[in-house]
């Protein structure tokens, strides 16, 4: 049927159901849920294991030098399985002392001797066992809504941590390569930034191409920001 | 018996004292990780903070009891 035929308030109103149909349809499509769209705890990949891997929109996350209205998006370790090396490491340590009496020197000792040996033996597998796991699990990657940053503590008394606004993101790779790293899903995150370090490497981390999509909706959202002039 | 000849007394004099001094190396080390693990918890906080200090806390505090248990056995 021809407008003629039509009412102005019909017309006005097929006029306006489509511009909100285009205004739709222009908007980006979000394939990461966020806290603004559902119940962060029904968020895909959103848990409450303080080991985990990788964690969703975490609950209780807080790391130095925080902005109060920062909010972390992103927390990120080594895949479990990188841990497979060390602890196979202290497994064969543990079951050592049993084979320390095949040893001569050892087996000749005095009973006295041989206890404090072993005990002191260990001491030294709690001390392996304590700072791999403490390296896996401060070694982090936090994904907020302003910035990236990596904490890494290199050794006992030395700590690095890096960060990069999002807008400073220029380039994102994900690389996974080799046969554990492609059946347990994890890689490396590549990220090229404008800032004074060019590059922030996430290592080893369980679904990288999530993180690599994520990553990329957050610079748009933040460039939306920016064109909108809502930047903090 | 080469073996058995080596280990006069003067050698397990010896032996006791580098244990002592590797044990007192030892509890050192044990400080440093009660420090590292503050300065680690301080940078990031995830909610596990008051075990990995009480593990830090325990390994110093049994590192202390192995080098007083061996003053009394050695």
């Amino acid at each position: 049927m021809p407008d003629v035929f039509n009412s102005h308030k019909q017309v006005e109103s097929v006029e306006q159901n489509s511009s909100k149909k285009q205004i739709e349809v222009k908007k980006p499509e979000k394939k990461f849920k966020t806290p603004e769209d559902m119940d962060r705890h029904e968020l895909p990949g959103h848990n409450h294991n303080p080991f985990a891997a990788y964690c969703y929109y975490p609950d209780h996350v807080n790391f130095v030098n925080a902005d109060p209205e920062e909010k972390v998006v992103l927390l990120l370790r080594r895949h479990p399985i990188t841990n497979l090396s060390w602890i196979s490491i202290a497994f064969l340590m543990v079951i050592a002392p049993s084979f320390f009496v095949l040893i001569a020197p050892f087996s000749l000792l005095p009973p006295g001797f041989q206890v404090v040996l072993t005990i002191l033996w260990y001491l030294i597998v709690t001390a392996f066992i304590l700072e791999e796991f403490l390296s896996w699990f401060f070694h982090v990657n936090i994904v907020t809504d302003e910035r990236i940053i990596e904490v890494d503590f290199i050794n006992l008394i030395y700590r690095e941590v890096t960060d990069a606004n999002i807008d400073q993101i220029q380039d994102v790779t994900v690389v996974v390569g080799g046969a554990p790293r492609t059946f347990f899903r994890y890689g490396n995150v590549v990220i090229q930034t404008a800032s004074e370090i060019p590059k922030i490497e996430f290592e080893a981390i369980p679904n990288p191409d999530a993180v690599a999509r994520v990553l990329r909706e957050l610079r748009i959202e933040e460039e939306q920001e920016k064109l909108e002039g809502r930047v903090r | 018996m080469e073996a058995i000849s080596s280990f006069t007394p003067t050698v397990l004099v010896a032996i006791k004292i580098a244990l002592w001094l590797f044990l007192i190396l030892y509890i050192l080390f044990a400080g440093i990780v009660i420090k590292q693990v503050r300065v680690m918890t301080e940078t990031l906080q995830v909610g596990l903070e008051k075990s990995i200090r009480t593990l830090a806390v325990i390994h110093f505090i049994v590192s202390v009891f192995v080098f007083i248990l061996s003053l009394i056995i050695l």
